[in-house]
């Protein structure tokens, strides 16, 4: 049951041949019994004025003869009424069966007795009803009643009765009765056939409107077939278009909507090509020339001793800026790649603690420098993980570079947390920290907290934003807590394995040091 | 002298780093075209080749499968992109090493040429084997049955760094400091690239390596074969 409602709630069709059944299953219904009913009060209309004309002239008949036989002695009397009913009764128990009923009038009370039924015909089968209103009335009158046999048959029937005086004997009532058998037969047989027509009607509706439909859903699962499609990736799907109705316009603007789409995508894709054959070419077109500018510089700084100090100090300049530029020219096209959505994930196994080790050992001369020092704590001693090894290393670099640059004399505290999905590496500074603002701010581009602070460490602007597209590359997060003057705290979230997504954060964003 | 030949398209950057390596006492033959590579070294074979990939007439990777046919000569190709598949293409192609441009300093470009032009492994004596194959060190050959195999300094130094210490499990940063001279360096590219050609070489079916063996998550180690 369940399923059904499933597939009726999915599939347009079946919700729409359901209700047309359950609407036409309705109005056949309707239809059907009114048809009916129509039906059969015209069959009993007719059957009625029939049966109430024969009956009037077999009663008119009898009530001469009775006058007639005005004077003449019982036993002629006898044979009239004898003669009556023979005449007006068929012989035998058939659809068409006419009885003939004479009862005595209450108010008689003459000797002579002639109540009698036709056929073993049970006179009660003359309702009470109609006998009274046969006494008060002078003209025909007709009730439907059931017609009992003493024999235990019994069939629908009609009684229509008058008054007669018969000769000798008084007033009696005398009834014709019909047998109706033969119009329930009818009627039964009309509803039967109704109900034949309304089934098929019915299942002729069911397949009419299943044909009608399949005209409307197959062009509408076929675009949503070709949609998905297009989701998947595949833009060369068009709808067939084969006539001019409504659906075809479907088709047609649906193909208008792919080929639009598909030329937007190409431009797009054009354009991600242009973008990353130029970073391509700038790449060459700069680094030849910086490659001899470094060299040169080079050469130029292995032999200052004998310059004098203007010059000497220029040329330490000059090496220290190109060093600067070339960082420069790194970073600007590792945010290009970014950008143009052409970065990609080269995946080795690694140990992440040695290589925290590793890039904290690296700078610690710059910390020593800065008067700050970088204590790491890890929950293993190793923890292996596969990852780009080379963008981890950036991340954690720009972090560490980061925090000796804001730390303010005070201690470092880095955190590697593993669990059996994800790594965890928070970077903790007690020192300038961060506002509201500088939070929403810290991973823009080119982005400063403070213009006027120097950038010491000639760093480029754009560490901490490489280093979140790195972390997201990763599927995995880096996020940063700062409050002014109570330090930062950036924490970076890797899944173990390479394409899997970050679980949860090992390591609550909030320093568990700091107190509101 | 040592004969190192530069090839590169960029006038001003060729006659740097003829200063530089003069300086440091190496003779440099300067190319500026792919397709005038070749002539240049028949005429005047140099010890090592500093290539550029991107080359008027004809570009590093084609000039570097050229040189490879004929020679074993070291070549240290110069890549102004970082990107994986040049770097990938160019050791495929033939080259023991790649630098990046700009480099860091003069120096590491210097260092770098001087460990590809190192007798290394000159401490070995005698023969070494590694599988079914026999390396004679100071003689730099491989044979196998008694026929030589052909390789590159670079995959001699790679097999005879495995062959030195048959036991030992070497991890891809040990090999590149052992054979390439780096330190610290994470490129474990480099040595990938350079295991699947040395094995395309040496071993009778390379999918299935019996002499250069991998160690899964650690490195290599040399096979064990034959009760050798």
């Amino acid at each position: 049951m369940n399923r059904i409602l499933w597939i009726a709630r999915n599939s347009l069709a079946l919700k729409v041949i359901l209700s047309t059944v359950i609407l036409s299953l309705g109005v056949v219904w309707i239809t059907g019994s009114a048809l009916n009913s129509r039906l059969s009060s015209g069959i009993r209309e007719v059957n009625l004025n029939s049966a109430i004309v024969e009956a009037r002239s077999t009663i008119f008949t009898a009530d001469y003869r009775f006058l007639l036989a005005q004077g003449e002695d019982d036993a002629v009397v006898q044979k009239v009424v004898d003669d009556v009913i023979s005449s007006a009764t068929t012989i035998t128990l058939n659809e068409n069966t006419r009885e003939v009923v004479f009862i005595r009038s209450p108010s008689n009370s003459m000797d002579m007795n002639y109540e009698v039924a036709s056929n073993y015909l049970d006179p009660a089968s003359i309702p009470k009803s109609l006998s009274e209103r046969v006494r008060k009335s002078e003209d025909t009158v007709w009730q439907y009643t059931t017609m009992t046999y003493m024999q235990g048959v019994s069939v629908p029937g009609l009684a229509i009765g008058q008054k007669v005086q018969i000769p000798n004997a008084g007033q009696y009532e005398m009834y014709i009765v019909f047998s109706l058998a033969n119009e329930e037969k009818t009627l039964n047989l009309i509803n039967t056939y109704l109900l034949i027509a309304g089934f098929i009607l019915l299942v002729l509706i069911t397949l009419i409107t299943w044909v009608v439909l399949r005209q409307v859903v197959r062009p509408v699962r076929e675009a949503a077939r070709i949609a998905t499609e297009f989701t998947s990736g595949d833009f060369r799907k068009r709808m067939k278009v084969t006539s001019q109705d409504e659906i075809s316009r479907l088709g047609f603007a649906f193909n208008e909507m792919a080929q639009s789409l598909e030329q937007q995508i190409a431009r797009l894709e054009n354009l991600s090509r242009v973008q990353q054959r130029f970073v391509s070419d700038v790449s060459h077109e700069l680094r030849t020339p910086l490659t001899t500018l470094r060299m040169a510089s080079e050469v130029i700084s292995d032999s200052r001793e004998g310059f004098d100090p203007i010059v000497a100090r220029s040329t330490e300049l000059l090496v220290a800026q190109l060093d600067r530029f070339e960082r420069l020219l790194e970073d600007l096209l590792e945010v290009s790649r970014f950008d143009a959505e052409v970065a990609v994930l080269e995946a080795v196994d690694f140990d992440l603690v040695q290589l925290v080790n590793r890039c904290v050992e690296d700078l610690v001369l710059v910390a020593k420098e800065r008067k700050t020092q970088i204590y790491v704590k890890s929950v293993e001693p190793a923890i292996m993980i596969k990852a780009d090894i080379r963008r981890v290393e950036r991340i954690l670099r720009n972090l560490f570079a980061n925090a000796i640059d804001h730390a303010e004399e005070t201690q470092i505290d880095v955190n590697i947390v593993a669990s059996d999905r994800d790594v965890a590496v928070g970077v903790r500074d007690y020192g300038i920290g961060l506002d509201e603002a500088a939070l929403t701010r810290v991973f823009d581009r080119f982005w400063r907290a403070d213009p006027s602070r120097a950038r010491t460490r000639g760093g480029t602007g754009l560490g901490l934003s490489i280093a979140l597209e790195d972390a997201r590359l990763h599927n995995g997060e880096l996020e940063v807590w700062g409050r002014p003057g109570r330090g930062a705290h950036f924490v970076v979230t890797l899944p173990r394995k390479t394409w899997d997504s970050i679980d949860q954060r090992l390591i609550s964003l909030q320093p568990e040091d700091y107190k509101a | 002298m040592t004969l190192v030949m530069v090839v590169d398209d960029d006038q001003d950057l060729a006659e740097m780093l003829g200063i530089v390596l003069t300086g440091a006492g190496i003779d440099v033959d300067l190319v500026s075209r792919g397709d005038e590579v070749m002539d240049v070294f028949r005429n005047n074979p140099p010890d090592l080749v500093l290539l550029d990939v991107m080359l008027p007439g004809l570009d590093g990777i084609e000039v570097c499968k050229l040189i490879r046919a004929e020679s074993m000569v070291p070549i240290v190709m110069l890549s102004a992109k970082g990107d994986t598949q040049d770097v990938v293409k160019g050791l495929e192609a033939g080259a023991d090493d790649y630098m990046v441009k700009p480099f860091r300093h003069p120096s590491e470009l210097i260092a770098r040429i001087r460990t590809r032009l190192r007798r290394t492994n000159a401490d070995v004596l005698g023969l070494l084997t590694i599988g079914d194959l026999a390396i004679d060190v100071q003689a730099h050959q491989i044979l196998r049955a008694g026929k030589q195999i052909a390789l590159t300094r670079l995959e001699f130094d790679l097999l005879v760094a495995l062959a030195k210490e048959p036991g030992r499990v070497f991890t891809r940063d040990a090999l590149l400091s052992e054979v390439w001279g780096y330190r610290h360096s994470t490129d474990t590219r480099l040595v990938n690239v350079h295991v699947q050609r040395l094995r395309s070489k040496i071993e009778h079916d390379a999918e299935h390596p019996e002499i250069v063996i991998t160690v899964r998550g650690v490195g290599y180690k040399a096979g064990v074969m034959g009760g050798s």
